[in-house]
């Protein structure tokens, strides 16, 4: 694994413009682009526990507040609590011949000792049974939250009433007549009254709260006993229970442990997924997995000769075609102020006009969405536009030059059997011996010179960087496999400098 | 007719953003799901950022973008795409902070509205009371500002840089006599020190400790054991003392107590005795024991100042919230989220891309617009 | 320094591996695995009953510097009922009975350990300080609390060691008996 998540080395610019090293990057194949964790839309996929890896549907997730039911956290150390069997009780009936036995359970904390019985919650029958505690104010809260909402209620019936009003341009049998509304619904036998059902029952204002002039003074002790830390609870244990934040420790509850999610996410161009999880909370595997590492050419560091300022150094990177498709790998000079090209030189027709497409909601973001009506309800239904971001410049400085190859070369396709396979190279390519050094399967290394810029000072981190050019075969499309050339940009930190010239 | 929205309800996000804590929970809950530390882990360095010590507006975009993708995803569960939030901000946010974060938020994160409520406003609503004067102490400033019939009385805002933060430093120059490398022990244990050990002392008390000789003894001392390898110790005078800073006078002479004064003096003068009755301490500062009590001492010496004579206020009262102190404000914005208010007041997204701008009080354009 | 004096009483197993230096006393009951250092270099040290040393642990007598030119040497006493985990270092002179040591903690020469305590894994104690009964250190900030009751004794997993470390390790015979042991003390 270290030659994936290991030092950062060789970093490839995501279409946003932002340096990520291959594994963090994503490949989009309906736009054929990269994409990294920055510029893709994430979304919730599907929520368990950590702890008893269990799966829980979002809506029962809403109603347990985000939280696992069985499981709970150490109110003093955040780490989970697991359920100890104490001593089993007999029934406390003598009279019975048979005697019942009873487990009871206890919470232990296995990192710092805390246990349920530390603040005296008594020994529970089953192991999730521990009590949970309500909010106090709940009652009050609720009477001001409903006095609200019947505010605002009125708000609004009142500010729909104004446009309705205001919507009649022609006079109205009222006001020809002088008949007001009111005497004619009693004329035709209604009750004279018509509110809101919602309006009409109107929850009894909550008492105005009473400010007092005496406030709790100090307790004199405070001067006098000594502080135990033992006793005090920090901040973060505070916290843990917003509710009541506990200064003491002895007041400390059991938490519910929160619950995690699996994300999948969503290429924001063309809405399509890029990775996508399996559902089980146990398996590490992806149903989508459109990662860079399955389609762009991996990029490693073989050697270098030390570099000094001014002087040409051999480098040999080692070139891996990860598809299953034979491409052609070529070098371009690296382009630093131009941003990713608006376009890629494609030969299938419908992508051609998705990407058109697109590339109007990323240039013109306010004409396109103002032409969508504002409804909130609608929201299911109807997808709001996309709005893409647009790339921003690449922030990196390079300091050294690389000679830029005029040939190109082969990569052949992926073959897992030729590992196993000591017959040698069955491919009969013709290299340019001065740039390809050596090649086995799908693997080639490549000699590159650089050169550091000159006037460095001593033990910079030397950086270069080009763009590579390699042939891409799209695999989407079923009736034919569409091969189009795929640009991307490389950055390569080669080390520090030895010396100058 | 959309009267029954209410009743299918909709998670609606409702965020508080503070210095140091971020409160986050639902609306219409009555509680915060969570309160943490407003800071990000950052990858390349290996360190946790917080989000007030960004470098560039560059920089504070990907920190609020890594930001509201921790609060959405690690505790929220819910993807923010095409669903309303409610941000709770003071009324002196700065302006690149919220027009980052409403572009965080419409741009990046898709959602579907964004409501703003003022924090001094949506706090003396959870009481309920429509009077009050808000005194709200966080971890950068404290801030007052009058509540007045529902209306928050902007001109009188009063703010003074004295937050947890000048707190915390004040603590550390304390202890800097007693223990000699006070000066490398990271922020979080002088917290945790002024948590656990430190209170607001008594008027009396504070001044016999500040001069030279003090006729009574200070409280007992504290060891604080540090990480196993080194004791910190906190010595009584410093317990007692580090709260100080909140009523010592500054060059402008001006203190906790006469910000207080001064924001009611900038008041209509029949409101006056109504907003010194009806006074609410909010932000996680004012939970320190021994801090209202304090005020009203200070409040009364004040008073009998000439510079505060024309005030002639009898008494003041203090307002009991219905929660704990440091979500107070969270707490109106939930219970104002609960209602039709966001589908009323909220600025959805198609607005906000007209031009990419969130509306202000402090905008000429926008205010003139709502008129 | 001193030759080697290691007194073991009946009952206690101790491996022929471990690595034992300087005067020591086993207690009874007392499993020393192989890979264990003992090394009482100022003075004897006396281990006493029940107490699970495994793998990779050291427990020296050590005396800090300003401690060293007195007269009289100090013994180092451990309690009874005392757990070492893996790759614990502990140089305490002074340690009571049910106390865990932690896999990979380290208590320095001058911490005073009582009864019933926990250092958590991979804890540094090294300030001069007395662990008051039933102190659990934890975290790798050292954080400290106050259990409820000493930790549990770990005798299902001695009864276990004590049958199964004879069948593949050499084990040193004890060398003493329980009443001159009670006439010493």
């Amino acid at each position: 694994m270290a030659h994936i998540c290991g030092p950062e080395v060789v970093k490839y610019a995501c279409h946003c413009g932002l340096l990520r090293s291959i594994s963090q990057l994503y490949f989009c194949r309906h736009c054929s682009k990269v994409r990294c964790s920055f510029c893709v839309c994430h979304e919730v996929d599907s929520i368990f526990c950590g702890k008893c890896s269990e799966n829980i549907p979002s809506a029962e997730a809403r109603v347990k507040k985000n939280r696992c039911s069985n499981c709970l956290v150490c109110p003093s150390c955040q780490q989970e609590l697991w359920p100890r069997v104490a001593a089993t009780k007999t029934s406390a009936n003598p009279d019975e011949p048979k005697q019942v036995v009873k487990k009871m359970h206890y919470l232990l904390c296995q990192f710092c000792r805390w246990s349920s019985r530390d603040v005296g919650i008594p020994d529970q029958s089953s192991v999730t049974g521990f009590p949970d505690r309500e909010n106090v104010y709940a009652n009050r809260l609720q009477e001001v939250l409903d006095a609200y909402k019947a505010v605002v209620l009125a708000q609004k019936q009142a500010k729909e009433n104004e446009k309705k009003k205001q919507r009649k341009k022609y006079l109205s049998y009222t006001d020809i007549t002088g008949v007001t509304a009111a005497a004619l619904r009693k004329r035709i036998g209604l009750p004279a009254d018509r509110t809101h059902p919602l309006l009409k029952n109107k929850p009894k204002k909550p008492d105005n709260a009473v400010a007092v002039e005496e406030v709790d003074d100090l307790p004199e002790e405070l001067f006098t006993e000594p502080v135990n830390l033992l006793e005090v609870t920090s901040v973060d244990q505070r916290l843990l229970y917003p509710e009541a934040q506990p200064v003491k420790m002895d007041k400390l509850f059991p938490v519910h442990k929160q619950l995690s999610i699996k994300r999948s996410l969503r290429c924001r161009a063309c809405e399509h997924n890029v990775s996508k999880p399996e559902y089980n909370p146990n398996s590490v595997k992806f149903k989508i997995p459109l990662f860079a590492y399955y389609h762009i050419p991996d990029i490693r560091i073989v050697t270098v000769e030390p570099l000094r300022a001014g002087q040409t150094s051999e480098l040999i990177i080692k070139f891996t075609n990860p598809t299953q498709h034979q491409t052609v790998v070529s070098f371009l000079e690296i382009a630093l102020d131009e941003p990713e090209e608006p376009e890629i030189k494609e030969v299938e027709e419908t992508m051609d006009s998705l990407n058109i497409q697109e590339k109007q909601h990323a240039s013109l973001p306010s004409m396109t969405s103002t032409s969508q009506p504002s409804s909130l309800l609608s929201l299911g239904s109807h997808r709001q536009p996309m709005i893409t971001i647009k790339p921003r410049q690449i922030f990196q400085t390079l300091n050294s030059t690389v000679e830029i190859p005029t040939s190109t070369f082969i990569l052949p396709p992926r073959d897992d059997a030729a590992e196993f396979d000591d017959s040698g190279d069955t491919h009969n390519i013709q290299d340019d011996p001065k740039l390809v050094k050596w090649r086995k399967s799908n693997k080639a290394f490549i000699r590159l010179s650089v050169t550091p810029q000159e006037g460095l000072e001593l033990k910079t981190e030397i950086v270069c960087g080009f763009a590579m050019k390699h042939l891409y075969t799209n695999t989407i499309f079923t009736q034919q496999p569409q091969k189009y050339e795929h640009k991307v940009k490389v950055f390569l930190t080669l080390g520090n400098l030895v010396g100058s010239e | 007719m959309p009267i029954y929205e209410a009743s299918t309800e909709k998670l609606t996000v409702v965020l508080d953003i503070g210095a140091a804590f971020t409160k986050f929970g639902f609306s219409g809950e009555f509680s915060p799901r969570s309160i943490f530390r407003s800071e990000v882990y950052c990858k390349k360095t290996k360190k946790t950022r917080r989000i007030i010590d960004f470098e560039t507006p560059e920089d504070l975009y990907d920190l609020l973008v890594e930001f509201i993708h921790k609060v959405y995803f690690k505790y929220a569960l819910l993807s923010p795409k095409d669903r309303p939030i409610i941000v709770v901000e003071s009324l002196l946010c700065p302006t690149l902070f919220r027009e980052t974060l409403a572009k965080v938020l419409f741009v990046h994160y898709e959602v579907s509205t964004m409501l703003v409520l003022p924090s001094h406003l949506v706090a003396a609503s959870s009481l309920p009371a429509e009077t009050a004067l808000v005194v709200d102490i966080g971890y950068k400033e404290g801030v007052v500002i009058p509540i007045c019939y529902g209306m928050p009385i902007v001109q009188a805002w009063q703010a003074l840089p004295i937050g947890s933060e000048a707190i915390h430093n004040n603590l550390r120059s304390l202890l800097t006599s007693n223990n000699t490398n006070i000066q490398n022990v990271t922020e979080k244990v002088i917290e945790d020190i002024k948590v656990k050990c430190c209170f607001v002392t008594k008027k009396y008390r504070a001044e016999q400790l500040g001069s030279s000789k003090p006729e009574i003894t200070a409280c007992p001392d504290v060891k604080y054991p540090l990480g196993g390898s080194d004791t910190i110790i906190v010595p009584g005078k410093c317990r007692e003392r580090t709260f100080e800073v909140l009523y010592e006078e500054d060059n402008d002479h001006l203190c906790l107590s006469t910000m207080i004064l001064d924001a009611i003096l900038k008041v209509d003068m029949d409101l006056r005795q109504q907003l010194a009755e009806n006074m609410l301490l909010i932000g996680g500062t004012t939970m320190i024991p021994g801090f209202k009590s304090r005020l009203k001492e200070e409040l009364a010496k004040q008073l009998e100042l000439d510079r505060y004579k024309t005030l002639k206020i009898q008494k003041f009262k203090f307002h009991t919230l219905p929660c704990k102190e440091n979500y107070a404000a969270w707490l109106g914005a939930a219970i104002y989220g609960a209602t039709e208010l966001i589908n009323m007041n909220g600025l959805s997204r198609e607005n906000y891309l007209k031009d990419s701008h969130l509306p202000d009080w402090i905008d000429l354009k926008d205010t003139n617009r709502s008129l | 320094m001193s030759r080697n004096n290691i007194k073991i009483l009946p009952g206690a197993l101790v491996c022929d591996e471990s690595k034992l230096r300087g005067d020591i006393t086993i207690g009874a009951g007392t499993i020393i695995h192989p890979c264990v250092n003992i090394n009482a270099e100022a003075g004897p040290i006396i281990i006493g009953d029940s107490c699970l040393i495994e793998e990779q642990v050291s427990i020296t007598h050590r005396l800090p510097f300003d401690q060293q030119e007195k007269e009289n040497t100090p013994v180092m006493i451990i309690g009874s009922h005392n757990v070492f985990e893996v790759d614990c270092t502990v140089e305490a002179a002074k340690i009571g009975n049910s106390n865990v040591f932690e896999a990979k903690c380290y208590v320095g020469p001058r911490v005073t350990v009582s009864n019933g305590c926990t250092i958590g894994a991979g804890c540094r104690l090294t300030e001069e300080q007395i662990l008051k009964e039933n102190i659990t250190v934890f975290g790798a900030d050292c954080q400290m609390r106050e259990a409820i009751d000493v930790p549990a004794k770990q005798t299902l997993q001695m009864d276990t060691l004590m049958k199964m470390l004879p069948n593949y390790h050499h084990i040193k015979k004890p060398n003493k008996k329980t009443d001159a042991f009670i006439k010493q003390i």
